[in-house]
């Protein structure tokens, strides 16, 4: 009896696709059919399966119909017939109508014997099919079903169950004692299983196979129904906790563990009990426990040095594993850690560092980054080594990460610069595509940029490297930087040959790129230079292309002006902020005739100075080492920051984008037009909690006189709407003898109706003179409003309002308000400029680790931390280096020496020292 | 921390593909009765959606055999197997050993139905075994079982014969086969005619 099976089934993917309507046709008709051949119609069902699994969708009176069809199969008792048609109403009851219909069908079906092979499908099945009005009926069945001893029956229905919470907890719940018995039940799969039936498989396993994931299904049911009241919960912990090895699944351990670390989360008390637990599961026997309990530790927020370091033994272990699966696990659970704590992961560098170059790229990316935040400057040698050593055998993507990577240790150990620019230098000599190398003469740009010492060597290398360039933008990137930074080199003559060369040699684009680099060269106070330059730019003016020579022309012409002018057009000291430029051209362009008739007002930009510029993108830099794994999208939400790859997204240009709208909602409000520019908007702070009826947040704005306080007013109630919304914000000074804030007027919201968000301006009058310029306060605020029902009859507001109030959130004008993140290269030459100096000690005791205080104290003196000094790298003490202007332009420098110990906290004595004495006071009086 | 997934939903969605990313089978799981705010709900609705996740995550995976990787959001685990990958994709938090028992499952309850055999010409021939054994393995992200002899031993073969009279033979099983064929369309009339 040769039988070819399912021969239609050969088109399958690639081929000829199975029509879709063809065998919606032979269905309707095999299914109709007498007697019902169930060969047949396990071939069409199949099939149908086929075409459901891979993308087809039946309409819904397609679906209906061939629903229909299907059930008529039910005459027919063959079980292999049977198990394929659930499997197809399973996935047809989604998108078919009135499914309930064979609800009768089904249940007798479900109450046949445990050893029937479709048992449990029926089950499953059933659960698809009810509804909130039909489920009281499938009660008794279902909690017969639970507590039957074959393991797949039972697990069936408590899937079932669990599927059907959303329709009706209230009915689920009364299966809680079934469910209940469940969990620590021992059932046994049989080894004759289905033996009789079709024929049987010949498989059978040696002997009686324990299934153990009807304890996994029970638990996480029980879960639901429980998880309100948590006490119960608690105590359901400690039962199975204490039942040692009667919870036999490991998936129902992994389970148990998510919920002692939710209690743990939610109930302090509970911590100490729970976390023993925790610890004894480190030496379970599956590798998944093991890993879960791990994670849970060491996601506990204070976990001591002592809790931790079970946890990463174990993880240690997992390291060198023969599977990717576990090493995987291992180490990106350490990678989190070492974020947070990396002075508790060094323990691991060894066996890491042999990670990186693990054949599974993700598993060597959480390895390169995790060490680049355990390691010290004596491991950087070593490690360099290494990845010189496979560099060459690597994917060009995998070598950006490894750059990428390199590029940030610069930037940490700025001491190790030379040993890191040999290693760039010598890739930027391998063989690699365009991506590759932007990322290398990026981290060089880099370097020299942020890291002075290697300046001179990395211009040389890059020199080296455009001699023999095919990517024209790289080209013309690396002239830009030499027209900037060559002039004050110490032998600025070198690199004008080699630009030069490439106005010989190169393409327009370059051409015109190396000309303007050259025309720098013009600014230097040398004359013989100067003429040289000179020379080389008029013949530049013969050039094919008319750019050339236009850009040659203006330097020429420039050069023979004055000094001061030329060097305003040739090296501007600030830049138009690009992202407000574009924007403003935006409207310009899409403003419609009437705007074209003016010409754009370039003044209307903000301009950055270079300063600034640095400062904003060293941040962004540093930002973007952390997770470098988001180059290949890969994980977004767990680790701190956004990907390395977007740098309109860092935070330090999200801040500008806000300070721009502001700064233009604020210029469209004619009271505030006296007040003169903004000098500085704050990030918006919430002043409620984000659920509340009102949602009210607060920016403050600094002018030279002035303060406006804005907050942002979200009413939040379906059907109320609120009048005269105004916020009475009272100052109180810190001390009594200055000048106090006197409020000028208030600009209120006249009518914010149901579910709308509006803006409340109040200004104030700063408290002007020399000595008051950096005085702040408290602001305590109250938002007033009358507020009046809507009438659900008529959708009017109702005539009648009450006046209320509603107590918010302080705002608080202080330090961080007068200071600007600045980045500085050079701490200590700044450090040593400064004249007035105060120093200050302080204990906090609620701050439970030197990396919480580094963050606090930057955040609390918005002051810009240098030379990677933010992350501590031991844990009892660390110095942390801080820069900032203030808002006029002064200079402020910050050394805080911190000390912890686990009985006393954090205690820091904070130095400071600035141009002004008052300047410097207030830094060190600002952590408070 | 409390990030942890308390729920029974584990599994995202489990794919097959070929060595072309083309589908063999694909399951994208959401639970049959949907929760509110589409808690859960596939994060993938459509075809083309789906696609571009399959192609994106082929393209990162196909011979690499290297069992896991981060793409889109999600921890996936796979094995490829001569012509054929097999996916399983789960949450962003996931424990990582839990979903690989899981495709270890696929894999094995396969091989043990499809003899050792497994390839893409085989699964295709066989598509019922296939399909059934992911059903016994997943039920809409929860993960049923990991054991494949009882996922294997769950999967019923297709039926030996059809009752029709031209495949009758005359030996002595033959026989008794006519025999039980007449008693059961004799009952099947008496059922209907009832």
């Amino acid at each position: 009896m040769s039988y070819k099976k399912n021969e239609d089934l050969d088109s399958g993917p690639g081929g000829a696709v199975m029509d879709k309507m063809t065998v919606f046709q032979d269905c309707i008709a095999g299914f109709n059919a007498s007697p019902i051949q169930p060969r047949k119609c396990r071939v069409l069902l199949t099939k149908l399966t086929y075409l459901l699994s891979t993308g087809d969708i039946f309409a819904r009176d397609e679906s209906t119909r061939l629903f229909f069809s299907i059930t008529k199969l039910f005459q027919h008792k063959d079980i292999a017939l049977r198990q394929m048609v659930y499997l197809v109403i399973k996935e047809l009851a989604r998108s078919a109508d009135d499914v309930i219909m064979v609800t009768s069908s089904i249940m007798k079906d479900t109450t046949v014997g445990s050893d029937v092979v479709y048992r449990p499908n029926a089950i499953r099945t059933l659960a698809r099919i009810i509804d909130a009005s039909t489920i009281q009926a499938i009660e008794r069945l279902i909690k017969t079903a639970i507590v039957d001893k074959h393991p797949v029956v039972s697990s069936a229905a408590l899937i079932s169950s669990y599927h059907l919470l959303p329709v009706s907890r209230e009915v689920v719940r009364r299966w809680t004692n079934e469910t209940q018995d469940t969990v620590l039940a021992q059932k046994i799969f049989p080894q004759a299983a289905y033996g009789g039936a079709s024929g049987g498989l010949g498989i059978g396993p040696a002997g009686p196979a324990p299934s153990v994931m009807t304890q996994y299904h029970a638990l996480g049911l029980l879960y639901q129904l429980r998880s309100h009241d948590r006490m119960a919960l608690i105590k359901m912990i400690q039962q199975l906790a204490n039942a040692g090895s009667a919870l036999k699944s490991p998936a129902a351990v992994v389970m148990l563990i998510r919920f002692v670390a939710r209690t743990i989360d939610e109930d302090r008390n509970m911590r100490r009990p729970l976390y023993s637990l925790l610890e004894g599961w480190l030496k379970h026997k599956s590798d998944m426990v093991n890993f879960e309990a791990a994670k849970t530790i060491l996601e506990m927020r204070d976990a001591t040095d002592a809790e931790v370091s079970p946890a990463i033994n174990v993880l240690q272990l997992f390291l060198s594993s023969p599977r990717f699966v576990s090493r995987f696990s291992a180490i990106r659970i350490l990678n989190r850690f070492a974020m947070i704590r990396p002075q508790n992961v060094n323990v691991c560098n060894i066996d890491i560092e042999a990670l990186i170059n693990d054949p599974n790229r993700s598993i060597a990316t959480y390895a390169i980054t995790t060490l680049l935040k355990t390691g010290n400057e004596a491991s950087v040698d070593r490690l360099m080594k290494q990845i010189t050593g496979f560099m060459n055998d690597i994917s060009d993507e995998f070598k950006i990460i490894v750059v990428d990577a390199i590029r940030s240790l610069c930037l940490k150990f700025p001491s190790k610069q030379a040993s890191m620019l040999s290693f760039l230098s010598g890739v930027l000599r391998d063989e690699g595509g365009y991506e590759f190398k932007r990322a290398v003469v990026e981290a060089m740009f880099d370097l020299i940029k942020f890291v002075p010492d290697s300046k001179e060597d990395a211009l040389a290398y890059l020199c080296e490297f455009i001699e023999d360039c095919e990517f024209t933008k790289l080209a013309v990137r690396i002239l830009h930087l030499l027209g900037e930074e060559g002039p004050s080199t110490a032998h600025p003559t070198k690199y004008i040959r080699y630009i030069y060369n490439r106005v010989v040699l190169e393409n327009a684009i370059v051409r015109a790129a190396a000309v303007t680099a050259l025309s720098k060269f013009s600014l230097i106070d040398d004359a013989s230079v100067e003429e040289s330059v000179k020379v080389l730019l008029t013949r530049c003016l013969d050039d094919p292309d008319d750019e050339v020579r236009d850009r040659a022309a203006m330097a020429l012409r420039l050069s023979a002006t004055e000094k001061t002018l030329a060097k305003e057009y040739l090296a501007p000291e600030s830049v138009p902020s690009l992202v407000a430029l574009e924007q403003q051209l935006i409207l310009y362009v899409t403003g419609g005739p009437d705007a074209a008739k003016v010409a754009f007002d370039i003044s209307s930009v903000p301009f950055i100075s270079k300063d600034q510029a640095d400062a904003d993108q060293f941040r962004a830099k540093t930002m973007a080492t952390l997770p470098i794994l988001g180059v290949s999208s890969m994980e977004s939400g767990s680790v701190a920051g956004s990907g390395g790859v977007s740098p309109s997204k860092t935070p330090a240009s999200v801040g500008e984008d806000f300070a721009q709208k502001y700064a233009a909602a604020l210029a469209k409000i004619p009271e505030f037009h006296p007040f003169g520019a903004v000098i500085r908007s704050s990030r918006p702070v919430p002043l409620t909690e984000s659920e509340t009826e009102y949602v009210i947040t607060g920016i403050k704005h600094l002018y030279n006189d002035h303060l406006v306080l804005q907050f942002d007013v979200q009413n939040t109630l379906p059907d109320t709407v609120l009048e005269d919304v105004s916020v009475i914000a009272s100052p109180n000074m810190a001390d009594d003898e200055t000048e106090p804030f006197v409020e000028e007027f208030i600009i209120a919201i006249p009518r914010l109706v149901q579910e709308s968000t509006g803006t409340i301006y109040v200004a104030f009058s700063r408290p002007c003179g020399e000595e008051n310029a950096y005085t702040g306060a408290v602001f305590s605020n109250t938002l007033r409003f009358t507020s009046k029902e809507i009438d659900p009859t008529t959708s009017e507001p109702e005539e009648e309002g009450y006046e209320d109030e509603y107590q918010v959130e302080d705002i608080e004008v202080g330090v961080g308000d007068f200071l600007v993140p600045t980045y500085v290269g050079n701490f200590q030459h700044m450090w040593d400029q400064l004249s007035f100096e105060t120093s200050e000690t302080y204990s906090l005791s609620g701050i439970g680790s030197l990396s919480e205080a580094c963050s606090s104290v930057i955040e609390s003196l918005s002051m810009q931390p240098l030379e990677g000094s933010e992350t501590p790298l031991q844990s009892a003490t660390h110095v942390l280096k801080l820069f900032a202007r203030t808002l006029q332009g002064g200079k402020v420098v910050a050394l805080v020496r911190m000390a912890y110990s686990a009985k006393t906290g954090v205690t820091l004595k904070i130095s400071s020292r600035a141009e002004d004495e008052r300047v410097a006071k207030m830094v060190v009086g600002g952590i408070a | 921390m409390s990030q942890a997934n308390v729920t029974l939903f584990t599994v995202d969605a489990v794919l097959i593909l070929d060595n072309d990313s083309h589908r063999i089978l694909t399951k994208y799981y959401q639970p049959p009765h949907p929760y509110p705010n589409n808690l859960f709900a596939n994060q993938y609705p459509t075809i083309k959606e789906q696609r571009a996740f399959e192609k994106g995550l082929f393209d990162k995976t196909h011979k690499q055999g290297t069992d896991i990787i981060l793409f889109d959001n999600h921890v996936i685990v796979y094995k490829e197997v001569v012509d054929v990958i097999i996916y399983v994709v789960g949450g962003i938090n996931e424990n990582e050993t839990m979903l690989y028992q899981v495709v270890l499952a696929l894999r094995d309850s396969l091989e043990i139905l499809l003899k050792h055999s497994l390839d893409k010409r085989t699964i295709i021939d066989n598509y019922d075994l296939v399909s059934l054994a992911v059903d016994e393995t997943v039920d809409d992200g929860i993960i049923l079982e990991t054991d494949p002899t009882i996922i294997s031993a769950r999967v019923s073969r297709p039926p030996a014969y059809d009752t029709s009279v031209k495949n009758l033979d005359l030996s002595e099983q033959g026989l008794m086969n006519a025999y039980q064929l007449a008693k059961e369309r004799l009952a099947e009339r008496l059922k209907q005619a009832l």
